[in-house]
């Protein structure tokens, strides 16, 4: 009998977990201005350049996530202008333009990881410039992060591991688009590196349970230099799992303090994500350490766009929606109410969330977000595209 | 593993050897012909395979002071591209079950009795086989077709050690090992991860056809070999049932595993298992249902297959699979050494998502929420009549002498 007792015990335990997502702290909405909805593939990561967003696809819905759409969003509801279809992909995890807009990179996974090099000559109908493709790249690009560095294009790729193949960054020249060249690679994060952030010749990697690395690749003073990246520092944040970066550039103080680094922890799409937003204080490149976070339960973040002029950041959580969140002035010191035990500041309890959307639709699962013509992006996983507006 | 009744007439409970074999070989394969319907985006699939070709040996020079078992498994060579088995999941296959490694077991046991015929005593156990966990391996029980919760009820291929001690009717085993999964046949134990992973299995025998376990693990990171992926609690639970004239056998399972992020528990997967399988003459015929969760990940362009390791701790979707099979088979040869055993066993798998919203909706990937597969097919096997696997040194239950016949099975 006590057994039985038991196994009913553990058959109850077995019953699922409640995901209840913490609603908005404020009354603030990210109005819906339209939707382009993609009902045949998971939509991937958004990029918005002029009159076009780029959507990638991912894994199988219907299809492979082997497309990229192509949207006018010049109008209220974006409009499919066109797709690529990518051979030899099963997703399509990121996707950016050129800051110079004249080309729209791709990366491709799994397996046969690529980067696809298109020409933006014309923006609706991007033409196939190559393939980029090593052994270093297999088994899938995850992220292709694509930044100038001392005047030169460079792409630079967070590659999957495999078995008996540690992730690694592998780094690209793209000053002759038909012609990638590698200029680095290195192994590195525990187990992945997901995602990169250049600016100011500084490389900031996200290297998951490793946390962030900050390297000098020309902007530093170490002698750094993208084809022997100097490291500065690191520092593992609470939990782990980095996953994104963002360092913001404050244009009203030229403050440089913050980095903003997303946790992906685990998620069901459509049902379930978790993770936090982690906030460095990276005042000292070579000595980092994390000040605050921002935490929704049910909910986790995933990539994330600053606008630095107001100092509000716009982040995907998945299944709660977009989240703009003030992060403007000392974001390090907070009442002891919203201090956490281990002396962060908690920027929900801080009253720094300012609005979510988009609202009156559910489920959402908001893979990226990006600002642009002053409208906010999202892109959705089980909807397409939003466009909404930004914050008051 | 235990190996040890490859060739015994009299083999004992759990493939216990008789105390006269120095040197015990056996040897199988199954071959296969499986018609799924649908296997995938509406298609039906029939495909053949020469499955579970494994050969075994079993040294024991002085009656379990020191034993060795081995088996090879040439899975690698017959079904690389997996064999079609909806459902089932694991190591970078899907709907697929994957091959084993070709070094599937190789273990170094010592056993100290506690008196010449007593049941009760001591092991030691070191090698490559499998955790002190939950149920017998599905190679060893009466389907050809594997149940889809091989990954959730046992621990097998890893680099083990395991001290078992046995009172009376009470086993008790714990073991530690290497938390990584196999990532292809000839893949092997990441040195870097021995011992990172435990284990701890309770058996009760309460009479000699009976037995009744609970286990317990704690599984780092499986399926990232690097480490560093989510790590995995498990849970067992069974009942086993075999009469005393071997002609009947049940098994009753509950197992569950929960997947951990740090401290954090994101997913369980949960199975309840219950199969028959019964004797008459030269006929057999066997009855399973299952009733598995299974995490729905993401498919590479080969979609039968996903990513090894994943990308990161997602999951598209869960699902529950209830499978009920059928089995029946015919014994073409009346020697206990040699098997011929040609045998049906139809299937039918209903599937629905568990999480809603949910990233993978079944009836859109398979064109249907019910799948049926069909497989025809024979074995042939030599001295491998009676083998259990998944026990080493004590935890092999044994009957004081006199001998117990029990737990023969022949055919399975």
């Amino acid at each position: 009998m006590r057994k039985l007792l038991h196994l009913s015990a553990l058959l109850a335990l077995a019953c699922g977990v409640e995901h209840t997502v913490t609603p908005p702290a404020s009354p603030g909405t990210l109005a819906t201005v339209g939707n382009g909805a993609v009902s045949e593939r998971y939509t991937g990561e958004i990029n918005v350049r002029g009159n076009y967003a780029y959507t990638t696809t991912w894994g199988f819905l219907e299809a492979l996530g082997n497309a990229v759409k192509i949207w006018n969003v010049s109008g209220n509801t974006p409009l499919l202008a066109d797709s690529l279809i990518v051979d030899f992909a099963s997703t399509l995890g990121d996707v950016q333009v050129s800051d110079d807009g004249q080309l729209l990179i791709v990366a491709t996974e799994r397996s046969g990881g690529s980067i696809m090099l298109y020409s933006l000559a014309n923006p609706a109908k991007p033409q196939l410039i190559t393939r980029y493709t090593t052994a270093l790249t297999d088994p899938g690009v995850h992220t292709a992060e694509v930044q100038r560095v001392n005047g030169k294009l460079y792409a630079f790729l967070s590659i999957d591991p495999a078995n008996g193949s540690p992730a690694r960054l592998v780094i690209v020249d793209l000053s002759t688009p038909s012609s990638p060249q590698q200029v680095f690679t290195a192994v590195m994060g525990s187990p992945y590196v997901h995602d990169v952030y250049v600016r100011d010749g500084i490389l900031i990697t996200a290297l998951w349970n490793d946390g962030i690395a900050i390297w000098d690749i020309g902007g530093g003073a170490r002698g750094g230099t993208v084809a022997n990246p100097v490291r500065l520092g690191g520092f593992s944040t609470v939990g782990g799992k980095a996953h994104n970066v963002w360092w913001f550039h404050n244009p009203a103080t030229g403050e440089r303090r913050y980095a903003f680094v997303g946790e992906e922890g685990a998620g069901a799409i459509g049902f379930s994500s978790s993770g936090d937003i982690h906030i460095v204080d990276v005042s000292d490149l070579t000595a980092p350490r994390e000040v605050a976070f921002y935490h929704l339960d049910g909910a986790g973040t995933h990539n994330f766009f600053l606008d630095e002029t107001r100092g509000i950041l716009y982040a995907a959580y998945y299944n709660a929606g977009v989240r703009a969140i003030d992060v403007s002035g000392d974001l390090s010191s907070c009442a002891a109410e919203a201090r956490n035990f281990d002396l962060r500041c908690d920027l929900g309890k801080m009253g720094r969330e300012l609005a979510s959307g988009p609202v009156g639709v559910s489920p959402v699962y908001i893979w990226g977000v990006q600002l642009a013509g002053g409208h906010v992006y999202a892109s959705d996983m089980l909807h397409g595209i939003w466009k909404l507006d930004p914050v008051p | 593993m235990t190996l040890a009744s490859l060739a015994a007439r009299d083999a004992c409970a759990q493939a216990h050897s008789s105390n006269n074999d120095f040197l015990q070989l056996g040897a199988q394969a199954i071959g296969v012909v499986t018609r799924v319907s649908p296997a995938i985006h509406s298609e039906n699939l029939t495909e053949g395979y020469l499955t579970q070709p494994v050969v075994m040996a079993h040294i024991d020079p002085w009656r379990g002071l020191l034993t060795l078992s081995g088996m090879l498994d040439f899975e690698g060579a017959t079904i690389e591209r997996g064999e079609l088995n909806a459902g089932i999941y694991g190591e970078g296959y899907i709907d697929r079950r994957h091959p084993h490694t070709y070094l599937h077991e190789l273990v170094l046991s010592s056993t100290k009795r506690f008196g010449s015929n007593a049941v009760s005593g001591v092991s030691a156990t070191l090698g490559k086989g499998f955790a002190p966990f939950g149920t017998d391996d599905p190679m060893s029980r009466p389907f050809e077709k594997y149940p889809i919760n091989h990954h959730l009820s046992q621990i097998p291929e890893r680099v083990i050690g395991v001290g078992a001690l046995r009172a009376g009717g009470w086993i008790f085993e714990l073991g530690a090992f290497n938390g990584d999964e196999p990532t292809g046949p000839g893949d092997t134990p990441n040195a870097d991860r021995y011992w990172d992973s435990w284990s701890g299995r309770v058996t009760f025998i309460p009479w000699p056809q009976g037995e009744i376990q609970t286990s317990y693990a704690r599984v780092k990171s499986p399926e990232n070999p690097a480490g560093g992926g989510a790590d995995q609690r498990k849970q067992s639970a069974s009942v086993r049932l075999e009469d005393a004239q071997h002609s009947g056998y049940a098994l009753f399972e509950w197992s569950k595993t929960g997947e951990y992020a740090g401290g954090t528990q994101s997913f369980t997967f949960t199975s309840l298992l219950a199969e028959t399988w019964a004797r008459y003459d030269r006929l057999s015929g066997a009855l399973r249902i299952e009733h598995t969760e299974r995490p729905d990940e993401q498919r590479t362009t080969d979609e039968f297959r996903t990513s090894v390791p994943p990308t990161d701790l997602s999951i598209a979707g869960r699902s529950r699979w209830t499978i009920v099979t059928a089995r029946v088979a015919a014994s073409l040869l009346n020697k206990p050494e040699l098997v011929l055993e040609p045998f049906v066993e139809i299937a039918h798998a209903r599937v629905s998502p568990t999480l809603r919203p949910s990233g993978f909706d079944p009836r859109q990937f398979y064109g249907s929420s019910r799948i049926w597969s069909v497989s025809i097919g024979a074995k042939l096997a030599f001295s491998m009549a009676h083998m259990r696997m998944g026990r080493y040194g004590v935890a092999v239950s044994r009957k004081p002498a006199g001998g117990m016949g029990g737990m023969h099975m022949e055919g399975m």
